[in-house]
Formats: structure tokens, C-alpha cells, sequence
């Protein structure tokens, strides 16, 4: 289990960048004499991993033509003159 | 890349229809895989992300060329998403019985259709979990994990396109982080 609410909100601030030096430090320190917040940490790290693994998701082959056969037409000049 | 697309985006203001190709290849895995993200299926994600960049060429005109492209398009693509979510009737999804075929899913007519190797199966399978457990989360959340997680947008950046406070987007992230450690943890 982990240990308290300002810990998991600094490994949240972590993971967004957001952690000033003071903050890494605490984090980094309390982490390492707490074995349930490391597991916690670890568990956030690779749900961020497993979310950012996107790269069988792909769109049809076909998926520029598609979207360029269906754009309006062009405004053409008029090839007749009345 | 940024100067090629701001180079296209101008030439597709001037009338040149065929510059926008090079725009859509460029962005469309990205947006594609936001749209998927958020309604957790291949179908309806094609769909929305090709609209979108229909209606990015239609109002190309609005888009402010010193603002950053990427962020414009995005914003589309997740309001036409989230819109759509809205007015969802009954939908059809990947591990949905396809009508008249027998308890064949969509999945067993994709694998047949393209046959992959073992461990691509099992990732797929992973895949598919992963946004099983994102899909049970609310539209709010998925749109930002989304932005978030596809793409690595700043969280000024989310803010933007979601035209949310800051603030939100952060409570959510974490929100949203928290909730799917406890879904994803035993994968």
C-alpha cells in the first residue's frame, strides 16, 4: 500500500514534468525506503508505457485518397464564355 | 517538418487543393489514433478522422497560420469525436457479434483477412484490453488520455485544444492515470 497522498501527488507531478529539484529529491529519497510507493511508482511508469504503446493502431492504406476524393471540388474557371 | 506543413497549409489557402495530400499523410496516424482512443473502435475512428480533415480543408480559411497547426487540427478532430459520442445510438465494436454471421467477431473477419504472426496476435489482444479498460472510463478522461498519451501534448497544450483550465486537465490526467493502473496492473 502506499503511504500518503503528497507522495503519489509528487509522482504524479513527475510524470508531467512538473517536479521542481526540492521535489525530485523528496520523491527520490522516499522511494527508496518505501516499498509500497515504489511499487505504486512503478505501476503509474508502466501503465504510461502500456497507454503510449499505440503503434498497431493504424488507419486504412487507402485513408489519404479517401479523404482527398472527398474534399469539395475546386472552384473551376468556366471553360465557356456566353 | 513544422515549416514544410506551415508551407502546405498556405499553399492549400491559395486554392491548391492537391497540397493538403502531404498534410493528411503527415497527421493522419495521429489523429486517427485520438479519435481511436476515444471511441475505441477502428470503424468509427476511420470515419471521424477523415471528417475531421474534411472539415479542416473546409475551414481552412479560420485556421491562423502563427498558431501551431497540429493544435487547430486536433481540436477538430476531438469536438467532432466528442460530438459524436454524444448522439451515439447502439454502436457496433470490435468484439460485437457481426450481424447474420454466427458469432463471428470483427476480429476473427480482420484476422482472416490479414493473418498475423503469434506475437502480434498477442499484442493486438493487449491492444485491445488496454482500450477495453480506457472505453470504461468516462469521455472526459479518454479525450485527455488520448491528447496525453498518443501524442505527448503539454498539458497547455491539452488545456488548448480541449479548451479546458489547466488546472481540470491536470486532475484528470491523474485521475485518469490512477484508474487505469488499477485497470492495467496485472497485464
Amino acid at each position: 500500500m502506499s503511504c500518503n497522498k503528497e507522495i503519489i501527488k509528487l509522482m504524479h507531478k513527475y510524470l508531467d514534468e512538473e517536479l521542481s529539484i526540492t521535489e525530485e529529491k523528496k520523491l527520490r529519497s522516499h522511494l527508496q525506503s518505501c516499498q509500497g510507493c515504489q511499487d505504486h511508482f512503478r505501476e503509474l511508469t508502466r501503465t504510461v508505457a502500456l497507454l503510449k504503446s499505440s503503434s498497431n493502431m493504424q488507419p486504412s492504406t487507402s485513408f489519404t485518397a479517401n479523404v482527398m476524393s472527398n474534399l469539395p471540388k475546386e472552384k473551376k474557371h468556366l471553360s465557356y464564355i456566353r | 517538418m513544422d515549416e514544410k506543413i506551415r508551407l502546405k497549409i498556405r499553399q492549400v489557402k491559395k486554392g491548391d487543393q492537391s497540397a493538403f495530400e502531404d498534410v493528411v499523410t503527415f497527421y493522419q496516424d495521429k489523429v486517427y489514433q485520438i479519435c481511436y482512443r476515444m471511441v475505441g473502435n477502428a470503424y468509427e475512428a476511420e470515419d471521424l478522422a477523415q471528417e475531421a480533415f474534411i472539415r479542416a480543408y473546409v475551414n481552412i480559411h479560420s485556421f491562423d497560420d502563427k498558431r501551431k497547426f497540429s493544435t487547430w487540427l486536433f481540436r477538430i478532430a476531438t469536438n467532432l469525436t466528442i460530438d459524436r459520442i454524444r448522439k451515439k445510438k447502439p454502436d457496433y465494436f470490435l468484439d460485437a457479434e457481426v450481424r447474420g454471421t454466427d458469432g463471428l467477431d470483427m476480429y476473427s473477419q480482420l484476422a482472416n483477412e490479414n493473418p498475423l504472426p503469434e506475437e502480434e496476435l498477442e499484442s493486438l489482444e493487449l491492444q485491445s484490453y488496454i482500450q477495453q479498460q480506457i472505453m470504461s472510463l468516462p469521455t472526459k478522461y479518454r479525450s485527455i488520455i488520448a491528447l496525453r498519451f498518443v501524442d505527448e501534448r503539454s498539458l497547455a497544450e491539452i488545456s488548448e485544444i480541449l479548451n479546458i483550465p489547466i488546472g481540470t486537465v491536470k486532475t484528470r490526467i491523474h485521475r485518469g492515470r490512477e484508474a487505469l493502473r488499477k485497470k492495467l496492473r496485472d497485464v
